[in-house]
């Protein structure tokens, strides 16, 4: 039995970064704003197409590798590169933050595109939409070699190079965790402010906020972009990861995963979020690990998809609201808004006291 | 163009319009787009293949078997997932997660299916697609499933009409369909008049699974693939409509292989891989561009003339 606990869960916590950023992404937009994103793989795929395409040639060009035939060469690119960047983490790391910028900006575009449809669209019209989008850019991805290599994919350098060992393996999943975490604090604080609430309100009932004034198309194009970020900054780590972009990765059923996740723990509760991804990604790597130690006559992982399939739809049955329920807005406190209130209505009176 | 590529084009459209009529039909009856609706296909397809395999029975045989498996997969779902989920008062998102969940289950299910049938009889199960006949069709030699094809696609069209104009289930129907609450109160078992047009739908849907290898390299993941196109001819009919479903199916049928085929050809050189792109695009552009699709803009109304 090859069986390392340290490396399985140093993965599993990788994968759980990468995971609850996604979740945290669906959770901004249906849990919260309640716009259904059906097409979140095509967003995860943004960040991760973003490296594929533009960091492997812009450190091929830095390093003054060629780019001819860069379909059939990249894998051998990329190993230069890696080779080069264990000589220089500098260059390592401004590679990896100029990817985290790149898959953030792509992906946001993605999510400007994509609020087109959701402004116009009712909830199942736009899910078809996205979920038609996603695939027709997985299709383009798959053919069109100069994106990410067509069917044969485009291998990522290794930005963490100038590690090896253990000390590399526990650097990844630290760093993943810490970007996960950070994303976590700031979306959480995005929405438990007043934003927040308006995503709600929008969600309950639209016509209502539009009556108080607000301009539900920009804050569905808001939500959009803020959500795409994070998903494709999920998916730059993805690259990052796994060191190697191909697009058949992202179909509709990692979109499924993903709902799955939010489900699972709570829509409109990213803590919720968090749980259910937990619970996902510890089943699906446990079951890889395993499924090399029973003999069945099929591929175990079936077997997990049927489960995960059927506990979802009894979750939809009897506990629509997931693991953990949704909560109120953490608004400031009552108090604290009243003396805020009292102070602005005193410089009121004063301001006007001064007219006269 | 050579005559063939129209051919082509037929037979696969012929087969994509009993898809899309039999989901359009699902979702008169329940208002849920069903990400499923494909995966009842590759059931169909799973039974043909099986009973050639087994029995040696002849592909276009073992057909009425794969509109009841087809069918009962469709009013298994109706009765277990769709029907207690809407009376619980679940919204259209959670609905279309359910129906998402059930497609992954029932492709898993084929899964795991396939691998162990390998295994029992040494068969194709994983990948296979079926060798069609040759026929002699008034002098005119073709594949057999051109005519059959076709003239199945008629006859099942005409007798959907008789049923939803002439006879009372087919009234009852139609009856659900515009007012459900009204039809009720006149005695009509609403959720049982439900229940059989669902299993109309998976039935018709099995059938043109069953058929599908014929024109498809068909694996477990045949319905994942085919679902986008069906509703991209689903939506482009209107969704509520019948006559609009079967438009749209030939619509977007005869665009994605003449299209292919026009694309192919000089002086654009495309790959035929950007196949699927076609029906894709049509289903973005309808729902950005006309939401309501044909039936809405002609102002069809479901099944009936009136």
């Amino acid at each position: 039995m090859i069986f390392d606990l340290t490396r399985f869960l140093l993965d599993l916590l990788a994968f759980y970064a990468i995971y609850s950023l996604l979740t945290l992404s669906l959770n901004i937009e249906y849990g919260y704003a309640g716009i259904p994103n059906f097409g979140k793989a095509m967003f995860f795929a943004g960040g991760a197409f973003a490296v594929g395409a533009f960091t492997t040639r812009l450190t091929a060009v830095i390093l003054g590798l060629s780019l001819e035939r860069f379909k059939y060469r990249n894998i051998l690119i990329a190993y230069q590169a890696s080779q080069i960047f264990a000589q220089n983490p500098f260059l390592a790391l401004s590679m990896l933050f100029f990817s985290i910028i790149v898959g953030i900006i792509f992906s946001s575009i993605l999510g400007y595109l994509a609020s087109y449809p959701a402004i116009k669209l009712r909830e199942d019209y736009l899910g078809l939409t996205l979920l038609s989008a996603g695939e027709l850019l997985r299709v383009i991805a798959r053919n069109y070699d100069p994106l990410v290599g067509g069917s044969l994919g485009v291998a990522v350098p290794d930005f963490f190079a100038p590690l090896s060992g253990f000390t590399k393996d526990l650097t990844v999943t630290g760093f993943f965790l810490a970007t996960a975490l950070l994303t976590f604090i700031i979306v959480d604080r995005i929405v438990n402010s007043p934003y927040g609430r308006l995503l709600k309100a929008m969600r309950e009932n639209e016509l209502a906020v539009e009556s108080y004034g607000r301009n539900i198309a920009k804050i569905r194009m808001t939500t959009l972009v803020l959500g795409s970020a994070v998903a494709g900054l999920a998916g730059v780590l993805y690259a990052s990861y796994t060191r190697y972009v191909y697009a058949d990765v992202f179909t509709p059923f990692e979109t499924f995963v993903i709902w799955a996740m939010v489900i699972i723990g709570g829509k409109g509760n990213n803590a919720g979020a968090f749980i259910g991804t937990l619970v996902y990604v510890l089943i699906e790597r446990l079951i890889m690990v395993l499924k090399h130690e029973v003999k069945i006559p099929f591929d175990v992982n079936y077997l997990g998809y049927v489960v995960l399939s059927i506990v979802l739809i009894l979750l939809l049955f009897y506990r629509p609201k997931g693991l953990l329920p949704e909560k109120p807005v953490q608004t400031p406190n009552i108090k604290r808004i009243r003396e805020l209130k009292k102070e602005r209505n005193d410089k009121t009176r004063d301001g006007l006291g001064f007219q006269q | 163009m050579s005559s063939l590529v129209v051919f082509d084009a037929l037979m696969f459209s012929n087969l994509l319009v009993l898809l899309s009529l039999s989901l359009t039909l699902t979702y008169m009856t329940l208002k849920i787009p069903n990400f499923a609706h494909g995966d009842y296909a590759t059931v169909g397809a799973y039974i043909v293949q099986t009973l050639n395999v087994v029995a040696g029975l002849n592909y276009y045989v073992s057909l009425p078997l794969s509109f009841v498996t087809g069918g009962l997969t469709a009013l298994l779902s109706y009765i277990l997932v769709f029907y207690p989920l809407s009376k619980r008062g679940a919204d259209i998102t959670s609905l279309m997660i359910a129906s998402f969940a059930l497609s992954t289950a029932i492709s898993s299910v084929l899964c795991i299916y396939a691998d162990y049938m390998t295994l029992l009889t040494g068969g194709f199960f994983r990948t296979f697609s079926f060798n069609d006949f040759k026929v002699d069709f008034f002098g005119w030699k073709t594949f057999l499933l051109l005519p059959f094809t076709t003239g199945l696609v008629a006859t099942l069209l005409l007798l959907l009409y008789l049923l939803l104009n002439y006879t009372r289930l087919g009234i009852a129907m139609r009856a659900t369909v515009e007012n459900p609450d009204l039809a009720e109160t006149l005695g009509i078992d609403v959720n049982k008049t439900r229940a059989v047009a669902w299993f109309l739908a998976g039935g018709l849907a099995g059938l043109a699974g069953g058929l599908l290898p014929f024109r498809l390299l068909t694996s477990p993941a045949l319905g994942s693939f085919i679902l986008i196109r069906i509703f991209a001819a689903s939506v482009l009919g209107g969704l509520n409509s019948l006559a609009g479903a079967v438009l749209g199916g030939y619509i977007v049928g005869f665009s994605e292989i003449l299209g292919i085929y026009l694309l192919s050809q000089p002086p654009i050189y495309l790959s035929t891989a950007y196949r699927p792109a076609i029906p894709f695009i049509m289903l973005i552009v309808t729902l950005l561009v006309a939401p309501q699709g044909i039936s809405g803009v002609l102002k069809l109304k479901g099944g009936s003339r009136r």
